[in-house]
């Protein structure tokens, strides 16, 4: 006689570890995944062969290019993007990308295949501790260890990745455990973790706070867009009057044509916002963590200031800086709460302050070719081509920097940097990501130093034709060390001065993509109207001088008093 | 800021890796770890306490709370 729970059991389909994986991530509504096939995860491409109708796969040249691809989808669609890679060298070539993911809390999930597990800690052949190796740098992670675990470990692992603050998720699956098999329960996708209420008196305390504030400055980062927030954003400003300046990762959160809009805050910040923000008797902020490169010198960031924090990660409060106050919760509820109890404010002097500084801005900081293919001129005419949805990726240096201060974004989820690592090559794989989730042609400012890191993913946009245009600005230098090097190392430009002579329009022919050269912003416009009209990725390599330099800049751990500006 | 000894009462899940999980986060952070014992709870043995004392300024100490509380396998945390 069967019992309930074993009749319960039976009506369950029977299946192996690794169609369970594949049907769970295909009722997670995953139909698109990045990864590199490899030994240990064999079953599991086989299941990917056998659902070939419901997920598509990407193959990458290497597993970094797949991570970086996964978390590009992941920041371009707000959905989680999935990655998977053997074991040994292929589970330890994602580390840079789930590194790069957890510093930008983007909700990407690794698979990784194993040894089987009786030759687990035998040192096997492509044995390696992911799962050790990935705990600093994963919200959570798994090695499956009995099979009728295994879905609901999957379950979990969505729901971690998405739940408050999102970070990446690694799952560990021995080969065993991909063939062993199991009931199948479905594999549905479960409700987010519910995070604890917003505590009322703390909302009171901060509307009280912004009330008396006579200059308000608002502070705000990629949390507003993690939140789905940027509406809500734009009522609070309005409401208070404040100008808003934005961390790298909230930059998209605000349309470059609302007149509150500063621009970047921090190092390599507008002149407006450094000034401003130096000035405000109240830095409001919104899904920031007040990184080092954001604050410069803490005790002077302070100084004259008081700091309202509101964050949905509870451990950000007073981490690196000291708040006068907080709220902790999801910024869309916390912000129109917060609106509704604010008063309506206007500040005729605080604006035209702001009007200044933005004026003077303008006119400091000016490059040294700035008539011709400067990187201010590639920037802005490269956007006119393209439209308020494309998404935009970047590699890590001036380019990167540069693509922050000129590039006019409008929408949220459309710029994928690589903030808080600062992963140079993380640009080629992330406007994968971007072109396959978004659906359309994705653009890559890159230098010539990312672009030598991962390079050969070139070859997976071609592959699966893919429409990335890709801007080298190309100063046969390490632009951003060797800045360093002339303001703070005496001019000793040690490996900095690369001067190869690689060939970026042989190189893109050579992967099957086309390229051409520009010299001058003529010779730009004319690729660019190729390069949007190619069905497939696109390089242009524009030559710009190697002196540029990223302006302003406040030093490292300086303060507004410290600003250079020309 | 003054530092200050303190001990903390941590139930976590007895899952793979969960006493890997919080020395971790110690090293990682740059806390210290001055004593530390592990007991599977007598009344639910899928659960171990973790008696810990570290020592740090109130911040530190205030840090090392709220990152613990992070993590999935950490149940609960407390003062004592």
């Amino acid at each position: 006689m069967l019992d309930a729970s074993s009749k319960n059991q039976n009506q369950h389909e029977t299946m192996s570890g690794a169609a369970i994986l594949i049907e769970t991530l295909i009722n997670h509504g995953v139909d698109e995944v990045f990864g590199f096939p490899g030994g240990a995860v064999l079953n599991i491409y086989d299941e990917l062969y056998k659902h070939r109708g419901k997920i598509r796969h990407y193959i990458t040249c290497h597993e970094q290019g797949a991570a970086h691809a996964a978390d590009g989808y992941a920041r371009a669609t707000g959905r989680p993007g999935v990655v998977i890679a053997t074991s040994g060298p292929g589970a330890t070539n994602l580390v840079t990308g789930i590194a790069t993911a957890y510093l930008d809390s983007s909700p990407v999930i690794a698979i990784t295949g194993n040894v089987a597990l009786p030759l687990i800690g035998k040192d096997s052949f492509q044995e390696v501790d992911i799962a050790g190796i990935t705990m600093p740098i994963t919200k959570h992670n798994y090695i499956v260890k009995d099979i009728n675990e295994l879905e609901d470990i999957i379950c979990e692992a969505f729901q971690i990745a998405q739940s408050g603050r999102p970070g990446p998720v690694l799952i560990d699956i021995p080969k065993d455990i991909q063939i062993q098999k199991a009931a199948f329960k479905g594999g549905k996708a479960r409700p987010l973790f519910p995070l604890p209420p917003i505590n009322q008196s703390s909302i009171e305390e901060a509307a009280k706070l912004i009330n008396e504030s006579k200059k308000p400055y608002i502070y705000a980062g990629g949390g507003i867009i993690s939140s789905r927030a940027a509406a809500e954003l734009m009522a609070f400003a309005d409401k208070i009057d404040a100008p808003i300046g934005s961390s790298m990762m909230g930059l998209s959160a605000v349309p470059y044509t609302s007149e509150r809009r500063l621009g970047m805050t921090g190092m390599h910040g507008t002149y407006a916002s450094s000034m401003l923000g130096a000035e405000s008797d109240l830095i409001i902020g919104i899904g920031v963590r007040f990184s080092d490169r954001a604050t410069g010198d803490k005790s002077k960031y302070q100084e004259n200031t008081k700091i309202l924090h509101i964050d949905i990660d509870h451990s950000e409060i007073d981490k690196n800086i000291k708040s006068y106050t907080s709220v902790i919760g999801d910024i869309k509820e916390i912000l129109p709460r917060l609106t509704e109890m604010v008063d309506q404010r206007t500040f005729k002097k605080w604006k035209d302050v702001a009007a200044e500084y933005k004026k003077i801005g303008k006119e400091c900081s000016r490059g040294l070719n700035e008539d011709g293919l400067h990187p201010k001129n590639i920037i802005k005419t490269v956007r006119q081509y393209a439209n308020d949805d494309t998404v935009v990726a970047t590699d890590v240096g001036q380019h990167q920097m540069w693509t922050a201060q000129y590039y006019e974004f409008t929408k949220p989820r459309t710029f994928l940097t690589s903030g808080g690592l600062g992963t140079m090559g993380f640009g080629m794989g992330a406007a994968i990501g971007g072109a396959v989730g978004g659906k359309k042609r994705s653009i890559l400012f890159t230098g010539d130093g990312s672009f030598h890191m991962n390079m050969n993913e070139l070859a997976t946009a071609v592959m699966h034709r893919l429409p990335v245009v890709v801007i080298i600005m190309d100063n046969r230098v390490l632009g951003m060390v060797r800045q360093w090097q002339k303001l703070f190392y005496e001019e000793h430009y040690s490996n900095t001065t690369m001067d190869r002579v690689t060939d970026y329009v042989k190189v893109a022919e050579g992967f099957g993509a086309a390229g051409c050269k520009a010299e001058t912003m003529q010779e730009l416009e004319t690729a660019l109207e190729k390069a949007f009209a190619t069905d497939g990725p696109y390089v242009i390599d524009c030559i710009i001088d190697k002196d540029e330099r990223v302006l302003p800049m406040i030093p490292p751990n300086g303060s507004i008093d410290n600003i250079i500006t020309n | 800021m003054e530092i200050r000894k303190f001990t903390l009462s941590i139930i976590v899940m007895n899952k793979f890796g969960v006493l890997h999980r919080i020395s971790g986060l110690f090293s990682k952070r740059g806390y210290n770890i001055d004593s530390l014992t592990v007991n599977v709870m007598p009344e639910d043995e899928r659960m171990s306490r973790i008696i810990m004392t570290s020592s740090g300024d109130d911040a530190t100490r205030e840090q090392i709370i709220k990152q613990l509380e992070k993590l999935h396998d950490v149940k609960e945390v407390k003062l004592i």
